[in-house]
Formats: C-alpha cells, sequence, structure tokens
C-alpha cells in the first residue's frame, strides 16, 4: 500500500471512530450506542495483542545482549529470559487447566508485589534528596514557594500541630487558598490544551498519531 | 452544553487555523524546553554519550483519555529529537511501559532516520519496553548508572516514575528536560529537570517544533477560549455573590 | 583543591548519606511509637460522615484502582471503610482496574477486616476482579453492571448472586468509593456522579490528594483521604485502629527531616552565596 494511502487511512479511520465515540457521549442514539460499545471491545483487543509485541521485543533485546555477551548486562539478560520462560510455562499450564497455577499466584505474590512496593518506597528517599538539593530559596518567587511548602509539609504531619498550633492554620489556608486555585488552573488551561490537541489530531496535524517524524 | 460548548471550541480553533494559514501572522512564545533540546543533543554529542527518553508510564496504554494524547505529544517530539540524534550521530534509547505505544514509536523513529538520510541508523533495539511501571523504572534506572546519558527528554503521561527518574538523572549529571499535563507530577518535574513544560504547553510543544502556521492558529483558538473562561469566572462570581445560580444551573444543561 | 568550609561540603554531601539518614530515623517510631495526636480535616470526615448515614441493606461500591505497591497510602482507608461499610450491613461490591494485583489487596482487606468474618459472600458482599482501565468501561458499568461482569471473579453468573438481585447499574448504588494512585476517580466523576448523581468519594495516595481537592470543595467528590493521614483520620473516626495510626509517627519524622534539609540547605547556599 503507499505512503500516501497509509496515512490517509489511519486519518480516516482515526476520524470515523472519534466521531462515533463523541456523538454517542453526549447523545442516547441506540444504533450508535452498540457500534460504540464494538470500538471499545475492539480497542481492548488491540490492546491486549499489543502485549505479544511487547514480548518479541524483550526477548530481542535482552537475547542479543546474551548473544554478544554485552558487559555487565548480559548475565541479567540470561536471568531474565530464564525466568521470561518459567513465568510464561506456569502461566500457560494455569491456562491449560483452567485454574491459576499455585506456584504463578505465589511468585506473582510474593516475589513481584513485594519488588514493586521497594521501588514504590524508594521515592521518599528521592523526595528527600530532591528535596535537599533543589528547594533554595534562589529568588522571591522561591522563597514564598519554600515558605509555603515548609508550612503545608508540617500541616499534614501531626507532629506540625504540636510544635505550634498555627501550621494546620497556616498551612491549610495555603492549600485551600493557593494550591486549590492553582490546580483548578492547571486543570482547565490543561484540559484546553487537550482539546486543541485532539482537534489538530483529528485533522491530521499532529505527526506523532500517524508515526511521522515532523520538521 | 457539554456539546456545543466543544462544537464552539472546535470551531474556533478552526476559525484560526484557516486564519492562519490565509497568512495572518500568529507569534507564540518559544518555550525554553523546546528550544533547549538541540542543546541537549548537542550536549550528548559533545560527550560522545547517548540521549534517554521517555513518555513516562502513561497509566500503561494509549488508550487512556488523559495519558493517551499526552504520550502521543511525547512521542510527536520523538520524531523531532531523533532527527537532532541521528544528525549529530547520537544514539538515542527510548523507554516505554506502554506497549501499544512500540508500532507507533517504531514507525516514527525509523521515519526519523529515513528523512535525515540515515536509514541504516535506526535500530529497534534502542526501543526499550518493560511491561508495568517497576521494571521500566528498574531498567531506567539501570540504564543510566550504566550508559550515563548525557542528556534526559522525560515528556509524557508521569507518575511516581518522574521523581526517580529525574533525581536519577541528576545523580549522573545529565541534562534533563521533563513536561507532563498530570498535576500531581508537575512539583517533581519542576524540582529535578532544568527545563519544564507544564500542562498544556506539552501539547503546544509539538504545534511549536512543527511549525505550521494553522497549527498555530490552534493555539490561538486555545488562547481565546481562555478569556472565555475566564469571562465565565468573573460572570459566575458576581452571580455567586448575588446568589444567583442561573449560570450554573445552564452550564450543567 | 581547596577543601572548603563546612557549608561547601554540606552543598555536596553525597545523597546517600541522606538516604541513610531518613532510614535510620524511619526506624524510630516503629520502634517506639511517639503517638501524636491526629486532627482530624474536613476531607476525611465527608468520607466517614456520608458512610455513617448508609442503611442496611444498600449497595455501596469499593474500586480498588491501587497496586500493592500503594498499600501504605490507601489499604488503611480501604479497610477502615470496608469495616465501617460491614458494621451497618451494606451490601458491598468490590471491583478493582488498573492494576493486576487487585485479588491479593481484596484478601488483605479481608484479612484485616473481622466484620466481614460473618458475613455471608453472594449476599451481604461480592468480588469481581480485575478489568482494564477505560473510562468507557466505567460508562459501561454505570448504565448496565451485567455489560461488563457477567461472572463474579470465581466464575459464579452475576445472576446467582443473591446481593445482584436489585443492582442494574449505577442508578442502584448508594455510593462509590474509588481507590486510586491515577486517574480513575475522574472517570467516576464523570460517568457516575456527572450523569446518575451516585456519590463519589476518594481514596488516594498523597501525590492525588492535591489534585483531588477541588473536586471535594466543589462538592463531586463527598469525601477524600490522601495518603496515610487520611487513613489514619479514618481509623481514628471508625474507632478501627490501625497501621495508618501508627506510621503517622513515621510521617512525622519524615516531614520533620525534610523541613530540615530544606533549612539546612538554605542556610548553606546563603552562607556560600557571598563567594559565587
Amino acid at each position: 500500500m503507499s505512503e500516501v494511502y497509509k496515512r490517509e487511512l489511519v486519518f480516516l479511520v482515526a476520524g470515523l471512530v472519534a466521531a462515533v465515540m463523541i456523538v454517542t457521549y453526549f447523545l442516547d442514539i441506540p444504533v450508535l450506542n452498540g457500534l460504540a460499545q464494538q470500538l471499545q471491545v475492539w480497542a481492548l483487543i488491540i490492546q491486549l495483542m499489543a502485549i505479544g509485541l511487547g514480548a518479541i521485543n524483550l526477548v530481542r533485546v535482552n537475547y542479543r545482549h546474551m548473544q554478544q555477551k554485552t558487559e555487565g548486562l548480559w548475565i541479567f539478560s540470561a536471568w531474565f529470559m530464564v525466568l521470561f520462560a518459567i513465568m510464561l510455562l506456569l502461566g500457560l499450564v494455569g491456562l491449560s487447566t483452567g485454574s491459576e497455577n499455585a506456584i504463578y499466584s505465589w511468585v506473582f505474590a510474593n516475589v513481584y508485589t513485594s519488588l514493586s512496593s521497594t521501588l514504590y518506597a524508594i521515592t521518599g528517599f528521592y523526595i528527600f534528596s530532591a528535596a535537599y538539593r533543589a528547594f533554595r530559596a534562589r529568588n522571591i518567587d522561591a522563597a514564598i514557594l519554600l515558605i509555603g511548602g515548609v508550612f503545608v509539609i508540617l500541616a499534614n504531619a501531626p507532629v506540625g500541630a504540636v510544635i505550634w498550633k498555627g501550621f494546620p492554620i497556616i498551612g491549610g489556608w495555603f492549600n485551600i487558598s493557593g494550591q486549590v486555585p492553582a490546580m483548578r488552573t492547571f486543570t482547565i488551561t490543561g484540559a484546553l490544551g487537550l482539546l486543541a490537541y485532539g482537534f489538530r489530531t483529528l485533522l491530521g496535524k499532529e505527526s506523532g498519531f500517524y508515526g511521522e517524524a515532523g520538521q | 452544553m457539554a456539546l456545543l460548548l466543544l462544537v464552539i471550541s472546535f470551531a474556533l480553533f478552526y476559525f484560526y487555523m484557516v486564519r492562519a494559514k490565509k497568512g495572518a501572522e500568529i507569534s507564540a512564545r518559544t518555550f525554553p524546553a523546546v528550544a533547549a533540546i538541540p542543546e541537549a543533543v548537542g550536549r550528548a554529542a559533545e560527550m560522545g554519550k547517548p540521549v534517554y527518553y521517555t513518555t513516562g508510564l502513561g497509566m500503561g496504554t494509549l488508550n487512556n483519555p488523559l495519558n493517551g494524547p499526552q504520550t502521543l505529544a511525547g512521542i510527536s517530539i520523538l520524531g523531532h529529537v531523533t532527527r537532532l540524534c541521528s544528525r549529530n550521530g547520537v544514539r538515542i534509547d527510548y523507554f516505554t511501559p506502554i506497549v501499544d505505544s512500540l508500532p507507533l514509536v517504531e514507525e516514527t523513529m525509523r521515519t526519523a532516520y529515513l528523512m535525515e538520510g540515515n536509514p541504516e541508523g535506526f535500530d529497534t533495539n534502542h526501543i526499550h519496553f518493560q511491561q508495568d511501571q517497576s521494571p521500566y523504572l528498574t531498567a531506567s534506572l539501570g540504564y543510566m548508572q550504566r550508559e550515563r546519558p548525557a542528556s534526559n527528554i522525560m515528556l509524557g503521561g508521569f507518575y511516581y516514575e518522574s521523581v526517580v527518574l529525574g533525581e536519577a538523572g541528576n545523580t549522573i549529571g545529565a541534562m534533563q528536560i521533563g513536561g507532563s499535563a498530570n498535576t500531581h507530577q508537575l512539583p517533581f518535574l519542576v524540582a529535578t529537570c532544568d527545563y519544564t513544560l507544564i500542562m498544556e504547553e506539552l501539547y503546544a510543544a509539538s504545534a511549536e517544533i512543527a511549525g505550521d502556521p494553522d497549527v498555530l492558529g490552534s493555539l490561538k483558538g486555545e488562547d481565546i477560549l481562555k478569556f472565555v473562561v475566564l469571562a465565565l469566572l468573573g460572570v459566575g462570581f458576581l452571580l455567586g455573590l448575588a446568589n444567583n445560580a442561573t449560570l450554573i444551573n445552564i452550564l450543567r444543561m | 583543591m581547596s577543601s572548603g568550609n563546612i557549608w561547601d561540603k554540606l552543598q555536596a554531601i553525597d545523597r546517600r548519606v541522606f538516604y541513610w539518614i531518613l532510614f535510620i530515623a524511619l526506624m524510630i517510631p516503629y520502634l517506639r511509637p511517639i503517638g501524636f495526636p491526629i486532627e482530624i480535616n474536613a476531607p476525611a470526615k465527608g468520607i466517614y460522615d456520608e458512610l455513617s448515614t448508609v442503611q442496611p441493606g444498600e449497595v455501596c461500591v469499593l474500586s480498588i484502582n491501587s497496586g500493592v505497591s500503594a498499600w501504605g497510602d490507601c489499604l488503611p482507608a480501604m479497610v477502615a471503610c470496608i469495616r465501617m461499610l460491614a458494621q451497618q450491613d451494606a451490601r458491598i461490591l468490590v471491583w478493582g482496574m488498573g492494576h493486576t494485583d487487585i485479588d491479593i489487596t481484596w484478601q488483605e482487606i479481608m484479612d484485616r477486616s473481622p466484620e466481614l468474618k460473618d458475613k455471608v459472600y453472594g449476599e451481604d458482599y461480592a468480588f469481581f476482579g480485575y478489568l482494564p482501565t477505560q473510562e468507557t468501561t466505567i460508562a459501561l458499568l454505570a448504565e448496565d453492571i451485567r455489560a461488563v461482569f457477567s461472572l463474579d471473579r470465581y466464575s459464579t453468573p452475576i445472576d446467582d448472586l443473591p446481593i445482584m438481585e436489585d443492582v442494574n447499574g449505577a442508578d442502584d448504588v448508594r455510593l462509590l468509593l474509588s481507590s486510586d494512585t491515577g486517574d480513575v476517580q475522574g472517570y467516576y466523576i464523570r460517568q457516575w456522579h456527572t450523569k446518575h448523581g451516585t456519590p463519589i468519594g476518594s481514596i488516594g495516595i498523597a501525590m492525588n490528594a492535591s489534585g483531588d481537592l477541588p473536586f471535594f470543595l466543589s462538592g463531586d467528590l463527598f469525601g477524600l483521604s490522601g495518603g496515610s493521614r487520611g487513613g489514619a483520620e479514618l481509623e481514628q473516626l471508625a474507632g478501627v485502629p490501625g497501621e495508618a495510626i501508627t506510621t503517622m509517627d513515621a510521617i512525622s519524622v519524615s516531614h520533620l527531616l525534610v523541613v530540615f534539609a530544606i533549612i539546612l540547605a538554605n542556610v548553606g547556599y546563603f552562607a556560600t552565596r557571598g563567594k559565587r
């Protein structure tokens, strides 16, 4: 298929789907409702099929590291391939028997989720080092931000009220009167930007959606 | 009422896009973050190090109303960055946990290399996919420690990985450009990145990079809408003082 | 090369020192609880007040959209809410999206809720499992739950569950609690609350609290639990002390450390600024 049709076809499909979804969101048209439901199911199927693509990408990249014995990396790639094969087999066994494989569930619950939680916990440490490194009162704006931030931090911690009753009050004021209007502004302007971006995408003006590389 | 507002918004965008295409002058302020992208790539070229690029977790799918467009905007800018990298002989590594974006990313990067006359420069092994947030984060952290990229570009729908990647980038002394429309991550991106795109700037950045006059016209339409919203806020505030809910009822229709 | 004074050294301190300081400091309140009093704020009180008005037999939904990694922030609040609802003999439906480990989360909630042990599965509560995160799915759920779920998590047909006898969609639900690490509560606000008037409460990580607060203040959310603090407040209000209350001491220590780090960094910054 020529490059011309590839782009125009994507444009046409995207436009039609968008039109159906927008109309069904606002208007109750039974025929279109059924079509919209089907489109949602198809989108889900495509999304799930893409997982296969992801698996292929993972295997390809890690196999290459193993093959080339990339320094410092190939041993981890080999370990990945072993784990990948184990989990795949366990999952397939569960699929074939119609019930969840106990080992698969155990590995997921006790290994993967524990590691996941550990990664999330790292955030706290990084925020701490970021606070030390980045929160400097370089100018008036930064100084006001810092002072407000300190009050909000101590308003959120029970110890703040113990140190001084004013911390929760002033921190709460910064939160309600300072932070909330700013968040509303961000939400409104973000929504408008999203609207314009969506419109440009539907008109084919946004290269990202069509896999082009822009100017 | 919402449908009417949507139609009016689209009409406004289209009006200004047509005006711009016909030659009306529309200027948009330069985003420092966008202007810094060539600097970031140049830095990588000088240091002989790669560029790390990611569009964030994005809730793991393109099929998400708030994060999908952010990811797509990030991929739009990825095309531009890839072209710069190809031109300067810099390797670019793209990390993502969003599986359904892989074909799009591959096509974008392949086209970028093609447009620079360097099709053999494209290597699918520079697209790194890891399913889910934690493996993606671990892989990114490991990559940063091993490869020590000169520049980190993080543009898309981020969650807690923004602060982790930002701090990891600071640890290795990378130049960092970040951007997201997720309000909860903006403080972390601002704190850790040298340049940041905030909220709709992420969407507008791809328009600025494209440089098409009609695309800039949509930004003008967006700004007009902001004035409309301001006017509604003002009127609503005054009506609210008078305990009048007319405007609220109209908007809720 | 000049060795610099103490402020120069502090400016260039290795971040691993901070990590160790934080790690050690966080151990202390766990080993020796301090017990700082916890003030109740309006957002968490909103959840408690709304849950208090639930009548026996009314159907409430818990949507678990947070993973195991967010247990510290979201789990205590979810447990407190479920225990309250169980005490009030509400009927509870549970499903989730966004994270594939919701089975583990729901099991943990059940393990921590003694009130559920007296309840009958299928009559008093039901668990439907994971569904992919899409706003369209939530819209479908609001119109017709059976269009999304034909079976519960244990492959029982939905119509065989007595709890689902008179429940078809959002109009039959008293309230919905969304436990979130992302934007799913926004989907419920748009699809359930705006269209059907279903009260929505948000149980979120601390990062989400700032973004959700405008929705609470505008009335789109009846209540908001932000992070461990929200969980601690709910535990205190509901009279079911748990993990969050003990975590608050660690929160206090970490927050104090962050403030101390900021002050130290700025003192050092101003002390060394003249030299540049």
